[in-house]
């Protein structure tokens, strides 16, 4: 990469931070997962303890919510490229002094950045709502490292599918589908149970969202198998094949908003 | 004043050789038609160049080729002495857009120049100062911290100029720039082209306006249909017509076509009559003759003439004579 680029992606990455974090944006992306935590968290511990679970809820909540980050975080990522299309940026920045890979990779890393943000700030709501946490400096790079990797998988996914998609309707319903079928096939909220129809199981075991809630989980509760290890080596691997389609597509793609 | 940056003076059509040069550029976005349709000329340094033409005729894809956005499908085109297939980035990073379409950042104004300035690279200093002189060059300081999208369409296209004044550039493309600005503003914007200008930025400019051509451009293009109809300087193509005049004529109820037709054979020659209902633009060596032949045919056929002016040739009688007769500005009718 050239001597340029660094400093090209640096401000490319403090625009789209500047130019996205407006209030709304940042309520949807760090309140809405908060949220979850919360409602969630105090609304289901209460039904377990009801049926006699001596297992704590939030605790394993948490790090659910703390993976559910990467989904946000790649919808910022898809609704970026979509806003600059929409609004015109798209074209002009793409005859400033930047490369088409240089502004994608401004996005992706943005998106990554908010997906570590958004995971930091659950891990400390989760600290003040439980009281305790993980301490080991290895729970924590794996924790962000699962993060980073899933934040980059569905950055790439959405932005695969915002190059593809001609309509902000079209989008923002792919986007909204994605987001429910992703987050509750997954074992963000519930552990995957036996009980489960096939296809059910088959969703939820294919979902990447999965691999990082419980590499994350794992590290969280310093009970990571060579199972979560094995799930985030597969998850490496799709982010390759989705972060290449996202790549091909949006380098075809047209510049213009239709 | 420059009203970007202290970039270096460079001297006006210094003789270093054109800085876009195109020959035979062709583009087709589906295979079938081509919006260029073999395009050849070049640019010299300090020169405004003006490309004129109708809505569809080719003016932006030959800008969005200029600026690397589309890859002509044949032809060789270097800017500033760069391929743009292999060195977009270099070429980039040397020229400025003003694109046709709206684009800001979701953001204020002062915002929209602040970051757009950072995204070249100015330094935070100098980035203020430009910003503020911009500010108020272009009437913006009342509206600065107001949303962009929340201005009004002469507000938007003012900060649009503007924000691409933040950074140094050799060449700066503008694609109808003054679309939606008063006139004040519009000549506010051509007089700051022209000061940079002075400096040694070149321009490529395309409007529907022939009297901004007329006041800013060096020289002139007439795209149609993708083709190059003309390229000459202003006055050029004005003299092109030698020593003849504009009559414009309306004429009341009646015959309109028929008295046209019948003027255009009286004339002959020595006149091109180009109707359009009722009126008609009528391009003559001799508007004594012209007019005599007028008069004397209105009294025959009882046609009451309304309006009825003779005027020097204008930019746009050119444009509308070469678009309509496909280049043969100087020919006959």
């Amino acid at each position: 990469m050239r001597r340029t680029a660094v400093p090209n992606i640096l401000r490319l990455i403090y625009r789209n931070v500047v130019v996205n974090t407006d209030p709304g944006s940042l309520i949807i992306l760090i309140g809405l997962p908060a949220m979850y935590l919360v409602f969630f968290g105090y609304g289901f511990q209460s039904l377990a303890a009801a049926g006699g679970s001596s297992s704590v809820y939030l605790s394993y909540l948490a790090p659910g919510i703390m993976a559910f980050q990467v989904v946000m975080a790649g919808t910022v990522g898809g609704s970026m490229l979509w806003a600059d299309r929409r609004w015109g940026m798209l074209s002009q920045l793409l005859v400033g002094p930047f490369t088409r890979l240089q502004y994608l990779l401004g996005i992706m890393l943005t998106s990554m950045l908010f997906g570590l943000g958004g995971a930091s700030v659950m891990l400390a709501v989760a600290y003040v709502l439980i009281g305790t946490g993980p301490t080991q400096l290895l729970a924590f790079a794996v924790m962000y490292a699962s993060i980073t990797v899933g934040s980059i998988f569905f950055g790439a996914l959405m932005l695969f599918i915002s190059a593809l998609v001609k309509s902000n309707t079209a989008y923002n319903s792919i986007q909204i589908l994605l987001i429910f079928i992703v987050n509750f096939a997954s074992t963000v909220f519930y552990p995957l149970s036996h009980r489960l129809p096939l296809a059910l199981r088959i969703l939820f075991e294919v979902n990447p969202l999965t691999y990082v809630a419980n590499a994350v989980r794992g590290a969280y509760s310093g009970s990571l198998s060579a199972w979560d290890v094995y799930e985030m080596l597969i998850l490496c691997a799709e982010t390759a094949v989705i972060l290449f389609l996202a790549v091909r597509s949006y380098m075809r793609s047209d510049v213009s908003f239709e | 004043m420059a009203i970007g940056s202290s970039a270096a003076v460079l001297p006006r059509n210094d003789g270093s050789g054109p800085v876009i040069s195109a020959e035979d550029i062709r583009h087709t976005y589906d295979r079938r038609h081509y919006a260029l349709d073999g395009v050849s000329f070049t640019v010299r340094r300090g020169e405004v160049f003006g490309l004129l033409g109708r809505n569809g005729a080719g003016k932006s894809t030959l800008i969005k080729a200029m600026t690397t956005l589309i890859t002509p499908t044949s032809g060789s085109l270097r800017i500033l002495g760069r391929d743009p297939v292999h060195d977009g980035q270099g070429i980039r990073r040397r020229i400025g857009v003003v694109q046709q379409g709206e684009s800001f950042d979701f953001t204020t104004v002062q915002g929209n120049l602040d970051i757009y300035g950072l995204l070249w690279g100015i330094p935070r200093a100098e980035r203020r100062l430009r910003r503020e002189r911009l500010l108020e060059r272009f009437g913006l300081g009342d509206v600065r911290k107001r949303r962009a999208f929340d201005l009004s369409g002469g507000q938007k296209r003012r900060v649009q100029v503007a924000r691409e004044f933040m950074h140094d550039m050799e060449i700066l493309f503008l694609d109808e720039p003054t679309v939606g600005l008063d006139v004040i503003m519009r000549r506010t914007l051509l007089d700051s082209v022209r000061d940079e200008v002075r400096r040694g930025l070149t321009v490529v400019f395309t409007t529907h306006n022939l009297e901004e051509a007329d006041y800013l451009c060096d020289r002139v293009a007439v795209i149609d249909e993708g083709r190059f109809l003309l390229v000459d300087t202003v006055e050029n193509l004005k003299r092109l017509y030698g020593g003849r005049k504009t009559i414009d004529l309306t004429v009341g109820d009646g015959d309109a076509d028929r008295f046209f037709s019948a003027l255009s054979g009286r004339l002959g020659d020595r006149a091109t009559v180009t109707p359009s209902g009722g009126s008609a633009v009528i391009l003559t060596d001799d508007p004594k003759e012209a007019l005599s032949r007028i008069a004397e045919l209105s009294q025959t056929m009882g046609v009451q003439l309304e309006w009825l002016t003779v005027r020097k040739n204008t930019l746009e009688d050119v444009f509308l004579r070469s678009v309509r007769h496909g280049g043969e500005a100087n020919g006959g009718p």
